[in-house]
């Protein structure tokens, strides 16, 4: 019997090839979105799942409170971690301390790379449960050691065994390679570490972090644990919590709160929110699941309509079937076995189209996602996916059809009844209300997007570059490095600054000045410039004068950015002083020389933070800061840039980054989103429309007789097309009248997590529906036109 | 006796009154019998041969097929009984388009849960018995008129039905075709027994039976 449908529904999708495309080629989009999506999902889901003891892994984060603004981050001090260790060590199986990811120079014989890396204590590498694949299992053991990934192991040794040579590190700390492991997958929170060197050697060579031991006020570190096997990231929250609160009464004002943030969701609910935890990437999970959930219900809505337009060709069959002794549960079996075998096929084709489409898609959303061939849950979740589609779409024609009277079906007198178009026509209106929304979304993600990238950035980030100078080579050579840069006439003016210019790095407070209001807990953006900062970015001084080397007093000198003038409440801040509130033993007092224009540093969607530029004093900068000769290519100046900086560092690698394209950087997040929207609503546009097309097409051989009667009596090609189009528009513009509000209410609380945001116009709205109209009618005309300019003699012979 | 009829009514609403298709019709048939049912257009007869077949439903009466009453009977037992023991003929043939001839005749087969080797053999039988062996591969599109007919015959035939129902089954055909189709009735019901109840307009048609039932404005007369 399944042989049986199985022959007529393959021999019904030959037959009528157009409606097979349609049908098939829609659902077969539509499950590819899904699936895309799917996977997609998978990947985001599956973060951080590379290490074994994930559940039981945790960061130690940090909330503290100013001026009533709560904070939360992972930066902790230092002598949290012997308090940790005193007081609570049965609550760990490990805890280790840890740096930030920088770059390092990497230098083994005559190769030096770049790459980035962590100093960790001893334990870390068993926390993570790293593969090692070659050298010691405890790779940190000795301090003058440094463990490597695969694929930088490869970059520097190439086929020679890495295990015991020496690397250079910053050009100075010879260090021997005691393992190398596998590369940590790029879904992952370290996938950017791609060496590990101990701790201890992070304490040995930098002053400041040995110093900092004892300092709770200095929050620059991060801490990792895994629990012990009797606890949980709750209680042992509960047991930690107020432990730097108890200890220490400097910081205790601030409120300081420690709790560790389990590793499920370092990565989709990272938000804080007021100290509280608020969502996060999680969001972009399920605005994505929905977008597939709803693509994939357009493709079956198609389906369905497309299903039941088509019945009263079926129909015939019903009732043969049903008067050959056929009975309502067989035909519900064999219509819902069709829709089973379309699915299918659709899926195939599906398939084909994600294997397509992966590379792009994995170009567009940054992700490595290879198709899970060899995966039985995938093809488990598949084959439940077919099933429950093939449910889904199949169902409601399976039920209608099969619930024909054969004696109405075959006398021929059988009609649709007034209604019967009214489920099509309520699953159009579905159909265009989800698009409409996808439309009005998008349009709105975009504008929010182009709104914040046309927001004046404060300074030129055009034809300006950075070159980072983390090594101690760097050290009190800016004078001369800066006469020869220029003198080589790629530069025409150069500074260092101790952040880049798109970031901030560093925050600070513990200041007094006149007129500070009483228990003020300020926190200002701190970068350390070398006098020519503002010249070489071109940015304005708005009050008082910029830094000059013709006064030795400069040195002592800030500038201050124009929100900072309003934050400290200076009226005129010229000449006004910073003073250290420690009173023991006091930084010099600093005096405000000038005010520079805001620029944004940070999101571009937020307001720009108070802040502060320090002359540097100590020429130990971490970035040159580099104005290109507008008159040369950029190609000729950093050819130039770069061999006046190898004939100076010839051991150091030559890296340098565009501003502006770092600047971008900050819009990757949210253009990634609004391209993958864009191109899902484009495909569900796409996908209605075929079902409209469909549509159309079966309305328009439904009513060929009544056409061609229309047209012997006269009417115009015009009169038919309008006839036939009115319908479908109607039901569009009524999917309009309920996207609108539908979208308008969701944009809008989207828009309102970004303080800097376009307000809603009336007219995006209309756009949009205009837009979903002429759609409308370009889809509908199609059909209208051709139906309309048929000959009505041959229509009318038929009967 | 094969079926019993017994005041059957049936009617439609229309504008608050109701309208009769069929009024207080009384029939017997005995197995072996050949009706013609005849009357002008719109005098029930085909409503009468649904009613029988079971196709249609009726609002009072009672009707016994085989000793059943179908009237107590449900949906389901009621199409277990016509594809048991009914074979329908059309005046548009009504076979499948997408099926060959010889698909087409296995498909009741297929409703009645009959073995693949069964169903071979018995189909086979019935392209040989109506010489359409050569035309097993073709669909109905590619036949003539008077071939699709035979096919549906065969097809009627094909579940060893006791009483086959015609509704206007030379309708759609030209003389020399009609009078092939009906001879194939006569010389079944005659030499294999069938019970035949047909529906037509054609008096020379009618003749070919042994009794025939006019009826007017739904009533027998």
């Amino acid at each position: 019997m399944f042989k049986n449908y199985l022959k007529i529904a393959w021999r019904n999708l030959l037959k009528n090839k157009g409606y097979t495309i349609i049908n098939v080629g829609g659902l077969a989009l539509g499950m590819a979105v899904t699936l895309i999506i799917g996977l997609w999902i998978q990947d985001e889901l599956t973060y951080n799942s590379y290490f074994k003891n994930k559940d039981s892994i945790a960061q130690v984060f940090q909330s503290q409170t100013f001026n009533g603004e709560t904070g939360t981050g992972p930066a902790i001090p230092r002598p949290l971690e012997k308090a940790l260790r005193d007081g609570y060590s049965d609550n760990f199986k490990h805890l280790i301390m840890c740096s930030w990811t920088n770059d390092h120079y990497l230098k083994y014989g005559d190769k030096s790379i770049s790459r980035p890396g962590n100093y960790m204590q001893q334990a870390g590498p068993e926390l993570f449960g790293l593969n090692i694949i070659k050298g010691e299992k405890d790779g940190l053991r000795e301090i003058n050691s440094i463990m490597l990934s695969q694929s930088t192991a490869d970059a520097l040794f190439g086929s020679e065994d890495p295990i015991g040579k020496t690397v250079t590190v910053s050009n100075e700390h010879k260090l021997n390679v005691s393992a190398v492991y596998s590369d940590i997958p790029v879904n992952n929170s370290f996938n950017d570490t791609e060496f590990i060197i101990p701790w201890e050697k992070y304490l040995a060579v930098n002053e400041w972090i040995k110093n900092a031991e004892d300092s709770w006020g200095n929050n620059s570190f991060q801490m990792f644990v895994e629990l012990a096997d009797n606890t949980t990231i709750e209680q042992v929250t509960d047991r930690i919590k107020n432990v730097k609160k108890d200890l220490n009464e400097d910081t205790a004002q601030f409120n300081p709160q420690i709790f560790l943030f389990p590793m499920k969701d370092w990565y989709l609910r990272s938000s804080f929110e007021n100290g509280k935890q608020e969502g996060g990437r999680i969001k972009y999970v399920w605005l994505f699941g929905i977008i597939g959930a709803f693509v994939l219900l357009l493709a079956c809505i198609n389906f369905m309509n497309l299903s039941t337009a088509r019945s009263e060709k079926r129909g015939k069959e019903v009732g043969i079937r049903k008067s050959i002794g056929s009975q309502r549960g067989q035909l519900i079996y064999q219509f819902l076995s069709e829709s089973f075998i379309v699915v299918l096929f659709a899926f195939i084709v599906a398939i084909l189209l994600v294997l397509l489409s992966l590379n792009g898609f994995n170009d567009l959303s940054r992700k490595e996602i290879v198709f899970p061939w060899g995966n039985g849950l995938f093809w488990g979740a598949s084959l439940i996916f077919i099933l429950f589609t093939a449910l889904l779409a199949g169902s409601y024609p399976a039920l209608y059809l099969s619930s024909f009277k054969p004696v109405d079906v075959l006398k021929g007198t059988f009609k649709t009844g007034k209604y019967a178009g009214l489920p099509r026509k309520i699953l159009v209106v579905v159909q265009f209300t989800v698009s409409v929304a996808f439309i009005i979304g998008t349009v709105i993600v975009m504008q929010q997007i182009n709104f914040a990238k046309n927001r004046p950035v404060g300074y030129d980030k055009e034809g300006l570059i950075q070159i980072p100078t983390f090594s101690q080579d760097f050290n009190g050579k800016y004078d001369l490095m800066r006469t020869e840069f220029i003198g080589s006439g790629a530069v025409v003016e150069m500074s260092t600054s101790s952040s880049p210019t798109t970031r901030i790095w560093s925050n600070r407070g513990g200041f007094v000045w006149d007129g500070k209001p009483e228990g003020f807990q300020e926190d200002l953006a701190w970068t350390e410039v070398s006098p020519e900062y503002a010249k070489s970015l071109n940015l304005k001084i708005v009050e008082g004068r910029d830094f000059s080397r013709d006064f030795a007093s400069d040195s002592l000198g800030i500038l201050i950015n124009e929100t900072a003038k309003k934050y400290l409440g200076m009226e005129n801040p010229i000449g006004q002083f910073l003073r250290d509130d420690d009173e023991e033993d006091p930084n010099p007092p600093l005096k405000i020389i000038g005010v520079v224009q805001d620029m944004i540093t940070q999101s571009p969607y937020e307001p720009v933070k108070q802040g502060v530029y320090v002359y540097d004093r100590h020429d130990n900068a971490s970035y040159y800061n580099m104005r290109l000769n507008p008159n040369e290519s950029a190609t000729q100046n950093i050819t130039t840039i770069e061999n006046v900086f190898k004939e100076h560092f010839p051991d150091i690698p030559f890296e340098y980054d565009f501003i502006d394209g770092e600047y971008g950087e900050k819009f990757a997040s949210e253009e990634r989103i609004g391209t993958l929207s864009g191109v899902f609503t484009a495909l569900a546009i796409l996908i209605s429309c075929l079902g409209l097309f469909g549509l159309t097409s079966f309305v328009a051989e439904q009513r060929k007789k009544e056409i061609g009667v229309r047209k012997v009596l006269g009417a115009s090609i015009f009169n038919v097309w309008n006839m036939l189009s009115k319908d479908f528009l109607k039901l569009v513009v009524i999917s309009c009248f309920i996207a609108v509000p539908i979208a308008y209410f969701i944009m809008n609380g989207w828009l309102q997590e970004y303080p800097y945001r376009i307000i809603l116009k009336w007219w995006i709205f209309a756009l949009a529906m205009m837009g979903a109209m002429l759609v409308t009618i370009a889809t509908v005309s199609f059909q209208a036109i051709k139906a309309a300019r048929a000959n009505p003699v041959k229509s009318l012979r038929t009967e | 006796m094969l079926l019993q009829l017994r005041n059957i009514f049936k009617w439609v609403q229309q504008g608050g009154q109701r309208v009769f298709l069929l009024k207080d019709i009384n029939l017997e048939v005995q197995e072996g019998e050949f009706i013609s049912i005849m009357g002008p257009s719109g005098s029930g007869k085909s409503t009468l041969l649904n009613v029988i077949g079971m196709l249609d439903t009726f609002d009072e009466g009672e009707y016994d097929f085989l000793s059943e009453s179908v009237h107590t009977l449900k949906e389901k037992y009621r199409s277990n009984l016509y594809k048991e023991y009914i074979g329908f003929v059309f005046q548009s043939y009504h076979l499948l388009d997408d099926l060959t001839v010889e698909e087409n005749l296995e498909m009741p087969l297929l409703y009645k849960n009959i073995k693949g080797s069964e169903r071979k053999a018995l189909v086979a039988d019935m392209l040989d018995r109506f010489n359409i062996v050569g035309k097993k591969d073709l669909f109905p599109a590619q036949l003539s008129g008077g071939q699709q007919q035979l096919v549906g015959v065969a097809r009627a035939l094909i579940g060893k039905p006791k009483l086959i129902l015609a509704d206007e089954p030379t309708g759609n055909l030209n003389s020399q075709q009609s009078e092939e189709i009906m001879q194939l009735f006569k010389k079944l019901n005659e030499e294999e027994g069938v019970t035949i109840i047909q529906v037509t307009h054609s008096e020379k048609n009618a003749e070919y039976g042994s009794r025939i039932i006019n009826l007017l404005d739904g009533r027998k007369i």
